[in-house]
């Protein structure tokens, strides 16, 4: 189960992802938002777009069987972005994830996890979260 | 008539109301990625107690900021934006969704950027806590 014990550790980046323009209009349209800067030749991504990679990145915390966490289990608490500047077309972004913070109440832990995107070498977001997972009743007997 | 460039503090934002229809989750599921079943199952919604389909939290966190986007136009000022998801937004499943209305406020005015507070409800009830947003104004 994810403790403290456990704050510190951090995953080695995800693969690059490249943004395409057929995303950030197919983002855009989910968000339906029709702002011209999302579509055309050059587009910037929508700011939340940050999301969808950072959330890849998350998937480090499923598949490390130390920490025993279900996505099926988890609750986005907060969560917050700081921007050096917005993802654009063409971007090829890897996520990199540490664990920053656990606290432990009963069978559920708030765990903050902050993702840095990086495009080709350049900061560009830091995504900051804080994931609620609830274990089972008998888990913590 | 309000400007962008300088705006002052405890000046409103034009209003937003947003709707969420059961195709709307599904819509964002698709080009989010994510595919948690509370967002498309109510039998996996009731599992968790809920008593319906809820949005995704980052799909009402995406939409909301379009209340900033629009007053700033271009999406590339926002340097920063944070929120609680403090309720869910339960979205039943027929053809009219559910609204929330999206009101915002400029908080502080400093150094070429402005703080905006952003409120969304669903009624009475505030869905996101603490939602802020900061723009560059240059």
């Amino acid at each position: 189960m994810i403790t403290d014990a456990h704050v510190g550790r951090s995953y080695p980046p995800t693969e690059p992802y490249v943004v395409s323009r057929e995303k950030i209009a197919e983002f855009a349209d989910a968000l339906g938002d029709d702002n011209p800067a999302y579509r055309g030749s050059s587009p910037v991504a929508p700011p939340t777009f940050a999301a969808v990679l950072a959330a890849r990145a998350w998937g480090n915390l499923f598949g490390d069987p130390e920490l025993d966490m279900k996505l099926a289990q988890t609750i986005h608490g907060d969560q917050r972005f700081e921007w050096t500047r917005q993802l654009r077309a063409g971007d090829s972004v890897t996520a990199t994830l540490s664990i920053d913070k656990v606290r432990a109440r009963g069978n559920t832990a708030f765990i903050s996890v902050s993702v840095a995107l990086d495009a080709a070498g350049e900061a560009v977001c830091h995504a900051i979260s804080t994931l609620v997972h609830t274990w089972p009743e008998e888990a913590t007997a | 008539m309000s400007d962008v460039q300088t705006p002052e503090v405890g000046q409103e934002l034009p209003a937003l109301t947003l709707t969420f229809t059961r195709a709307d989750l599904v819509r964002y599921a698709g080009a989010s990625g994510d595919f948690n079943p509370i967002h498309w199952s109510d039998r996996a919604a009731a599992k968790l107690n809920l008593d319906s389909v809820i949005a995704h939290g980052m799909l009402t966190m995406g939409r909301a900021l379009r209340i900033v986007t629009d007053w700033v136009g271009d999406p590339e000022r926002v340097v920063s934006y944070g929120v609680r998801f403090a309720k869910p937004v339960p979205v039943p499943d027929d053809e009219y969704g559910v609204d929330v209305h999206v009101t915002a406020k400029v908080k502080a005015v400093a150094d070429g950027r402005a703080t905006i507070a952003i409120d969304a409800r669903l009624g009475e009830t505030k869905v996101l806590g603490s939602a802020t947003a900061e723009v560059r104004l240059d």
